[in-house]
């Protein structure tokens, strides 16, 4: 079975722009199920609402598109009732950790063996480019014309509070992102994987971005990987899993 | 036949564990924690969840996932709930949603009974839906209608709304458990086929088709043509009626208890399916003059009953979780003297 076996290419294209950072995680995510073997059987992809939430309906697995914040949940009833599922959720920064803040905060501390997959792009982008919680200070948005007043919510910490497994990766860092996905897999108990993904559309461009390529780049230049895994919690714009 | 003595809520959450439930999720709220509390010591999975909201999606999971699965509420959870019963309408999961009613808006008053959530149960969530609501009216009913509404949910793939009341739900009958054929499993579970896309968006298959009008009429047209049908099923009502009356008094739940007493002075229907309405009450609403509904609200099943008879109703209203029969008793008699 190949990485694509895991697409439904009947419906491409995609509902993404182009220079969007979710395909890039998409073929990851499925180049990880191949590699770990997974099967439509027993596997299943729970999304919220958001453009990284249409990602569900890409996989050919059943799987579950619900309602804007509800992907945790919906995610451990799953697992809950059918423990030889791995359930994986696919979904956005405002998604997960606005909206649906508050089942990410039990989740963890319930540990449920789910794998949550957050395509960080800091911008509400299917609504327009309105600020999220992940956005940084004194960014501009549509929501935020004289610059972002909010501190970005500290998920690190929120994940690590309850010893559970946490990981920043981006879209340009492939293998470090494909190591993240492994072993989060791995991992007994609920993982967090947040995957900084440009949204050039919505948030890049207002930024002075001229195309993705050029996000990109930036997350090359911006991000470093943590050469050693010492169990430490990540500094600012470090790489690196936690657990 | 063995009697059991059992509390209304007791009655749900066992009709609920003969019905088959394998999965309940849900959050405390008086007066609907007792369906809670028993079921812990079953062998169901029980999950207490942070909130309402994340009670009936980890319900709408588990269903999804080959569970049969349960929430139970009261106002304020039902409330929150909404938006993941139009999902479980939209995707068609079937799976049961309890709600003992108490007296409302707001935080209102928890103990006390209220018939309050009927409107909310078929308009509650955005759009358009077609839900199949049972309201029974003894502890005997709650435990039969428990079952029954699982039943429902196999059939219909829906979310099947069990209303109750903090009166009936708190109350202490004894009852003899009724027997009635368990529908299993029908939905192939998570896994089983591997092309099947669950969304809330309108959608044909695993498409969805967000701005296509016609998919979106389709889509609707199936759910309201397939409610309707699976409900003719579940035709549950009760009429007591006296050939020496021009008068039919129309109530459920708590209320109808207290229409008991009126049965040698007018005739009594009291629709147990509460919604799809049954369509039944149009042919024996025509040999009355006057009809009146008793609620413990402010007209919301007199709306449905004027729009289902295309005629004008009477309301006798209770308020506050107060019932006084002498009271309902004068306004029943000054409702009638003034059509």
């Amino acid at each position: 079975m190949g990485y694509r076996d895991y697409i439904r290419e009947e419906r491409f294209p995609t509902s993404w722009c182009g220079g969007c950072g979710i395909g890039i995680v998409l073929k990851a995510v499925c180049q990880t199920f191949e590699e770990q073997g997974f099967t439509y059987e027993n596997t299943t992809v729970v999304s919220g609402i958001g453009c990284s939430a249409r990602s569900a309906g890409y996989f050919k697995l059943d799987t579950v598109h619900s309602i804007h914040g509800r992907a945790i949940p919906v995610a451990e009833g799953i697992k809950m009732a059918n423990e030889k599922m791995n359930v994986f959720v696919f979904s956005g920064d405002g998604d997960l950790l606005g909206i649906g803040g508050n089942h990410l905060l039990h989740a963890c501390r319930r540990n449920t063996d789910i794998n949550i997959i957050c395509i960080d792009n800091e911008i509400y982008g299917m609504t327009g480019g309105q600020k999220s919680p992940t956005t940084e200070l004194h960014i501009k948005t549509l929501t935020s014309p004289k610059g972002n007043e909010d501190r970005p919510i500290n998920v690190q910490a929120i994940i690590r509070a309850h010893d559970d497994f946490y990981a920043r990766t981006t879209v340009y860092h492939y293998n470090h992102l494909k190591k993240c996905l492994k072993e989060a897999i791995e991992w007994k108990g609920l993982s967090f994987l947040d995957i900084k993904a440009p949204c050039i559309s919505n948030n890049g461009r207002r930024l002075g971005f001229k195309n993705g390529y050029e996000m990109l780049i930036h997350y090359k230049d911006e991000y470093k990987i943590r050469t050693s895994d010492n169990g430490h919690l990540l500094a600012e714009k470090e790489l690196g899993i936690v657990k | 036949m063995e009697k059991l003595l059992l509390q209304g809520n007791e009655a749900i959450a066992l009709g609920a564990v003969k019905a088959g439930l394998s999965f309940y999720a849900s959050y405390p709220i008086t007066p609907a924690s007792e369906i809670l509390h028993y079921l812990v010591k079953t062998n169901v999975k029980v999950v207490q969840m942070e909130d309402e909201i994340a009670s009936i999606n980890a319900v709408i999971g588990a269903s999804l996932a080959g569970a049969k699965s349960m929430t139970a509420t009261s106002g304020p959870g039902f409330s929150l709930k909404q938006e993941g019963i139009g999902l479980a309408h939209m995707i068609e999961a079937p799976l049961v949603v309890v709600d003992v009613q108490r007296v409302g808006p707001s935080t209102g008053m928890p103990t006390l009974p209220a018939q309050g959530d009927i409107l909310q149960c078929k308009y509650g969530s955005h759009g358009d839906y077609f839900p199949i609501v049972f309201y029974p009216n003894s502890v005997s009913e709650l435990y039969r209608y428990s079952m029954e509404a699982f039943n429902a949910a196999e059939d219909s793939l829906s979310p099947v709304i069990l209303l109750s009341d903090g009166y009936i739900s708190h109350l202490t009958e004894t009852m003899v458990p009724a027997e009635i054929p368990i529908k299993p499993r029908t939905l192939p579970p998570l896994g089983a086929l591997g092309t099947r896309h669950y969304t809330g968006l309108t959608h044909k298959g695993a498409f969805p088709k967000a701005t296509d009008a016609e998919a979106h009429q389709e889509h609707m047209a199936h759910l309201q043509k397939k409610q309707l049908e699976v409900a003719k099923n579940y035709l549950f009502y009760e009429y007591l009626e006296n050939k020496n009356s021009d008068t039919l008094l129309i109530s459920f739940g708590a209320m109808s208890r207290l229409a008991y007493a009126f049965k040698d002075q007018y005739s009594l229907f009291r629709p147990i399916r509460i919604f799809p309405m049954i369509e039944e009450l149009t042919e024996i609403a025509q040999r009355y003059r006057k009809i009146l509904v008793l609620e413990m609200n402010a007209g919301q099943y007199l709306s449905e009953v004027e729009r289902l008879l295309q005629r004008r109703v009477k309301l006798v209203s209770v308020l506050g979780g107060k019932i006084n029969l002498n009271q309902v008793a004068r306004e029943v008699q000054w409702a009638i003297e003034t059509i």
